[in-house]
């Protein structure tokens, strides 16, 4: 990830679930009571940039500022979702970046089951884009049809950066026959 | 990516690199020896064959002065054995590449790491029933500029297409067996430069995404096995990839 990549960006940007484990005043506003203190054990949706540092910085040895949830993207029901068929779930309207948060949480979390259903998702819809990549626009204006759109559209930042790149790859071998055509 | 350019060979490269490949001519005039950069070339006499590099048969077919011999492997009878091999004999690896013209022994000797460019895998005299490295391309240029010296030239431009449907539909299924951590990446033995390049994409993205995926894994295993010391930390690496 480079310091300039607009997805890595993006996905730091994405809201998780915190609770603060401290009584902080002047904070109030961040749950909507402005001007009053922000109880500790109060849930409030902070950017992963933020929560990140927050969650790793120690105010005693024992206790950190605020605790992390696991954000409701990768709750266990979507984990099961994935688990009974990776194909069917629309990631992308659980998070534009899902993959990418996916990998941050996974950094900050020892979860060796999410880790292991994301992998096996990952392969089995890698190849399903690969798949829709090279058969559409083969046929003209008809892209995919049916249920490649649906697929097509639950697809997260970094699935479509994988369609991109074999689309435009088997296109240069179409656009390259077509020229020796012509010759 | 500061760089609009794409890692790896465009197809157009890819073909380009291709006319270095050796073909056979029959010349059709006299052409005394040329001084090329890659040696002097044979001096050509009607009626005898002659090995000459790609590009220059290919400017001498189009002045009408040679013949082009299409390789063996490019027959539609030998085409139609690989496809079956493919299909048949073994769905899921690609065909074998052609064998080592030099036998290789447990003596080592310079003729070891000759590879493709420099091997002649599409002369007169190349083995039938394996496809080279650059057959793809080879197959389509040969097709193209001397489709009259291809035997049923459309029942092989069929088959060459036919062909690449099938081994590009095993590249992308060959990911669904990747493992996650550094395990078993796919055999891709007797893969064409041609289906390099186009697969490169999306092999090097799918990766990418295992990696990154498993990293973390990937860190809390190599922190446990600095803890447990060298001897005890190898055997349980082996039993992870159970």
């Amino acid at each position: 990830m480079s310091y300039y990549d607009i997805d890595a960006i993006l996905t730091d940007n994405q809201k998780v679930p915190c609770t603060f484990n401290l009584t902080l005043p002047q904070l109030g506003y961040l749950d909507s009571t402005p001007g009053r203190p922000l109880p500790s054990g109060t849930k409030v949706d902070l950017p992963l940039w933020l929560a990140e540092r927050l969650a790793v910085s120690q105010l005693t040895p024992s206790t950190s500022l605020i605790t992390l949830d696991l954000p409701a993207s990768l709750s266990p029901r979507v984990m099961n979702a994935l688990k009974a068929d990776p194909k069917s779930v629309d990631l992308r309207s659980l998070a534009a970046n899902f993959y990418g948060l996916a990998e941050r949480i996974l950094e900050l979390f020892e979860e060796e089951e999410v880790c292991d259903v994301l992998l096996e998702s990952w392969r089995v819809r890698a190849a399903e884009v690969g798949d829709h990549a090279v058969s559409s626009g083969k046929g003209g204006g008809g892209v995919g049809g049916g249920e490649g759109v649906e697929f097509l559209r639950g697809l997260d930042e970094k699935e479509r950066e994988l369609f991109r790149s074999a689309h435009d790859s088997s296109k240069a071998m179409r656009v390259w026959m077509g020229e020796m055509k012509k010759r | 990516m500061a760089l609009p350019l794409q890692a790896g060979l465009t197809p157009m490269e890819v073909a380009f690199l291709c006319e270095m490949e050796m073909v056979t001519v029959v010349p059709r005039q006299r052409l005394e020896s040329l001084n090329l950069l890659s040696g002097p070339t044979p001096t050509l006499r009607p009626p005898h064959r002659a090995p000459l590099p790609l590009w220059l048969a290919l400017l001498l077919k189009r002045q009408r002065r040679a013949n082009i011999l299409p390789p063996p492997w490019l027959l539609p009878s030998s085409l139609e054995r690989i496809l079956r091999h493919e299909t048949e004999t073994s769905p899921l690896a690609f065909s074998p590449p052609p064998p080592h013209p030099h036998p290789i022994t447990s003596r080592i000797s310079p003729t070891d790491h000759i590879s493709p460019p420099f091997l002649p895998s599409s002369t007169a005299d190349a083995p039938p029933d394996y496809l080279p490295y650059h057959w793809l391309e080879l197959g389509e240029i040969l097709l193209e500029a001397a489709s009259d010296d291809v035997p049923e030239p459309d029942r092989v431009r069929g088959l060459l297409r036919d062909l690449r449907e099938v081994r590009m539909s095993k590249m992308r299924g060959s990911v669904k067996g990747l493992e996650g951590e550094g395990g078993g990446v796919s055999k891709m033995t007797g893969v064409g430069a041609m289906e390099v390049s186009e697969g490169r994409g999306f092999i090097l993205g799918v990766l990418d995404g295992l990696r990154k995926l498993g990293s973390s894994r990937e860190v809390a295993r190599r922190e446990r096995e600095e803890e447990e010391g060298g001897g005890e930390g190898s055997e349980d690496e082996e039993m992870e990839f159970e």
